[in-house]
């Protein structure tokens, strides 16, 4: 019997989990959460499923925007210049940059990239074509865009198309499947190094054209399926860069080691909002809006849903990387700060009256119900939902959470099917498009019809004008006046209700490597999930020497 | 014969039908795959651009029977389609980044823990009222009732985070090049023991309870107590009289279990940041990825079909009354 028993396997196995020595000058970044690492590095697709940084360190655009600074970065172009009629746009394009391969870059590439997406609709996720005629390589270093129509805001969108290498991509059969499993680039790190499930590793591009850049030898990525490894393992010092959502960032990581553990969360997110749906009454009347707006108490919303990391929206809704584009009139509404007398007032003079038993009813003597839509298991919007839940029964409105899986959810608010959905708002590097899918009447799609914004299905004819004013102005000082009146008649309308902006998160660890962006350096917003940003982080990184 | 032709038409007829749930499950659910896609961009994307990712995706608006068929003739093929989440790879090539590394973990913890703890039943059965069966069995009968990803926490916080005995994830070391060396081999071992052990000592109390009862109903039959008054020797009574007799039911549980190994040990994994193929289920759920589901579901299927089949032959050998029923 004994002697059986000895046999049961006992693991004895080497327990020593020292950590080995690091390579230097490899940097570990922790950006996608994923088991496992599929080899795909496909710029122009966006549905695809690009490793991080195909579109932001391994192919490179014409210039680069930052909000954090709000400058366009000249990068492959020097310069652009509009024609008089404001219908071609010319870049120039800088020389002496060649693709990781020793060929150069050209105008060619640039309209080969183009009409590359012309081609293949699902390449052209900006929507480009609809308003470009022809894209033509004048020379090697000029390319001239001609527009259908003048379209300003258009500009963005071409200056950041990722940019591919002719002679590569006219081989390839299908560059919508096309996985591209060794990137030809012209970006700071093109070489595939490692690749295996767990971990891949990008080398430095031999030819990138700023020298002595990137100062970094290699980056490399572990596979963290969810947030908590990769935190874990951002607080044990594992990784240096990571753009992940960290619970009391202040007490788990940065006080672990302040000397060099930073975070940068700037409030550059897109702007969480709550959607009333505009059709349904009475949800249709700007009063009942406002008042439901005002039951919010938002100082308590951000400490409860969002850690305090953001600030309650004010009456424009732009988040800080609009700051410059901020009308004072327009965001010094009230209609977002937490006035449950007013709010009962609006509703008093709605109609939706409080009965004895402290309940509002419609005209019809019905209860006024309003369920709140939001994603099961998206916590901080879960938290959210229960706040303005309870704020907006203490005006007697009788209001419920409701939580569906993610694709229920989806459906329901893209078709218009819900009361109220919490959700996101569009961006771009002016507040056009966030306000156009608020407010055009271009945008609205009728309710069971899939609609990929303007969820709350609100159109108003006046603000649609001053946008369409703006898609032909060229004028700084124009633009900005179009785009205050704009927020005017955002803060009167009150399509949506603001709750807050987003914050882009960002840590950092200069143990090993300085030069990251910061509040006191904000050259670029911190966040790899903050494309094309990332470019400028990634040639401003050094190894720490010692 | 005829009785093994029988079983593998059944598991043919098994199979049709389960690939055909797998076919209209997927259906059912609310939204589109390439909203969810389009949603995962949360604005960074043109509204305009979401009819040309359709397109993309080849979403087509056939019948439902035309699709069925496809699909079908796909399968046959050997063809599982492209996956959403991971646009534009095959979804053969995704599942197996994770295939091989679930198997290896879940396949050997299963067959270790249903090996230990069958022999451990046996022992406990052979020595009534034993330390094996007074104390050892109440113990690991009380550790099965924890669900193992609470178990597999609990290792991870103590013996990788507390005492940094064992790393905290991963299949291997990410400085370390795969290879068929004994280096290679014992860093996966080492990656592998926190995980394993998490499944095993959850699941060791239940193959070692039912093979003990089983096999003290057995002790007491008159097979047993001729053996005995023939004077055979008592290992030989023990192991090849008592314990084959009473592995029947254990080996029925077996076949069960090692089919769940895939799909079971998902949150095992995400614990552990194991590479396999638990977290590509539940992102192929969120992302409404029906080729990936459908490529998981058909290999889970699949497998727990083929396990019962072999746990059917290995009934046939191990219990004679089947064959003479054949």
């Amino acid at each position: 019997m004994r002697r059986v028993l000895w046999l049961l396997p006992l693991l004895v196995l080497a327990c020593n989990s020292e950590p080995r020595p690091r390579a230097p000058g490899v940097l570990f970044a922790s950006v996608e959460l994923r088991s496992a690492w599929v080899r795909n590095f496909n710029p122009l697709f966006t549905g695809a499923n690009a490793r991080w940084p195909t579109r932001a360190g391994i192919y490179e655009c014409l210039e680069v925007y930052t909000p954090s600074t709000g400058q366009w970065n000249p990068w492959l172009a020097t310069a652009h210049a509009w024609s008089d009629d404001r219908k071609t746009l010319r870049f120039t394009l800088r020389e002496g940059v060649q693709w990781s391969d020793g060929r150069p870059f050209t105008a060619d590439d640039v309209a080969y990239t183009f009409q590359l997406m012309k081609k293949h609709a699902a390449l052209d996720a900006g929507g480009v074509w609809r308003f470009l005629s022809d894209v033509s390589a004048e020379g090697p270093q000029t390319v001239a865009f001609h527009f259908s129509h003048v379209y300003i805001p258009g500009f963005s969108e071409l200056a950041h198309q990722p940019l591919v290498p002719r002679h590569i991509w006219e081989h390839v059969e299908d560059p919508v499947t096309f996985t591209n499993p060794d990137p030809v680039a012209t970006g700071p790190f093109t070489e595939v190094r490692v690749f295996r499930n767990q971990v891949y590793e990008l080398g430095r591009n031999p030819h990138y054209w700023q020298p002595g850049r990137p100062a970094v030898d290699a980056l490399r990525f572990l596979a963290f399926p969810t947030n908590d490894q990769a935190n874990l393992a951002l607080v044990e010092g594992e990784v240096d860069w990571a753009g992940n959502f960290v619970p009391a960032v202040d007490r788990t990581f940065v006080s672990k080691d302040p000397q060099h553990h930073g975070k940068w969360f700037p409030l550059f997110g897109s702007t969480v909002f709550l959607y009333p749906n505009t059709t349904r009454p009475p949800l249709d009347d700007v009063r009942v809006r406002k008042a439901l707006s005002m039951a919010i108490d938002r100082e308590r919303l951000v400490d409860i849903a969002m850690y305090g990391y953001t600030r309650p929206a004010d009456s424009t809704a732009l988040n800080d990387s609009y700051t410059a584009w901020r009308d004072p009139e327009a965001a010094s509404g009230t209609w977002v700060h937490h006035d449950e007398a007013t709010a009962n007032a609006l509703l008093d003079a709605a109609g939706l009256t409080k009965g004895p038993d402290g309940v509002r009813r419609k005209a019809d003597g019905t209860p006024l119900e309003l369920e709140i839509e939001v994603v099961g298991g998206w916590s901080d919007w879960v938290r959210a939902g229960q706040v303005v839940a309870r704020d907006l029964r203490k005006l007697g409105v009788q209001a419920h959470l409701k939580t569906y899986e993610f694709g229920a959810w989806y459906e329901r608010l893209q078709k218009g099917e819900f009361q109220l959905s919490i959700s996101w708002s569009l961006d771009g590097p002016t507040p056009y498009i966030f306000y156009k899918w608020l407010l055009s009447p271009r945008t609205v799609r009728p309710v069971g019809e899939v609609s990929a914004a303007n969820w709350h299905r609100f159109g108003d004819a006046e603000a649609d004008t001053l946008l369409s004013a703006f898609e032909t102005e060229t004028s700084p000082e124009k633009q900005r006046e179009l785009m205050a009146a704009v927020q005017r008649r955002f803060s009167e309308t009150a399509p949506a209700i603001p709750l807050f902006p987003n914050p882009s998160w960002g840590e950092s660890n200069s143990r090993r490597f300085t030069g990251w962006p910061s509040a006191s350096r904000p050259y670029a917003r911190l966040s790899p999930h903050a494309e094309p940003d990332s470019l400028l982080v990634l040639t401003s990184l050094a190894p720490r020497e010692n | 014969m005829p009785y093994v032709l029988r079983r593998l038409g059944f598991y043919l007829l098994a199979a049709w039908a389960s690939l055909t749930l797998n076919f209209v499950i997927p259906r059912l659910a609310p939204g589109d795959p390439a909203s969810a896609m389009f949603a995962r961009f949360e604005g960074r994307v043109a509204p305009e651009a979401m009819d040309a990712l359709r397109a993309a995706f080849g979403f087509t608006n056939a019948p439902v029977h035309v699709q069925y068929f496809t699909y079908l003739r796909h399968l046959l093929a050997g063809d599982l389609g492209i996956s959403y989440a991971y646009y534009p790879s095959r979804v053969s090539e995704v599942i197996g980044t994770g295939l091989v590394w679930t198997v290896g973990l879940a396949g050997c913890a299963v067959i270790f823990s249903f090996a230990l703890g069958s022999f451990l039943g046996v022992l406990a059965a052979w020595n009534r009222g034993g330390w094996l069966d007074s104390a050892v069995a109440p113990a690991l009968a009380f550790l099965g009732a924890f669900p193992y990803f609470w178990l597999a926490m609990l290792a991870l916080y103590l013996f990788g985070f507390g005492l940094g005995w064992f790393p905290l994830r991963h299949a291997y070391s990410h400085d370390m090049e795969p290879a068929l060396s004994f280096a290679f081999a014992a860093d996966v071992a080492r990656h592998a023991v926190l995980p394993a052990a998490s499944i095993v000592v959850a699941t060791l109390g239940g193959w070692m309870l039912s093979m003990r009862n089983t096999m003290v109903a057995t002790l007491g039959t008159d097979t047993l107590r001729l053996a005995h008054a023939k004077g055979l020797p008592s290992r030989q009574v023990m192991l090849r009289y008592a314990a084959r007799n009473a592995l029947l039911p254990n080996v029925t549980g077996f076949g069960m279990a090692l089919g769940f190994v895939l799909s079971g040990s998902l949150l095992t994994e995400i614990v552990f940041s194991y590479p396999g193929t638990g977290y590509l289920l539940i992102l192929a759920v969120r992302n409404q990825d029906y080729p990936l589901m459908q490529g998981l579901f058909l290999v889970i299927t699949l497998a727990v079909l083929a396990a019962n089949f072999a746990v059917d032959l290995l009934c046939l050998w191990l219990d004679p009354r089947t064959r003479a029923h054949a």
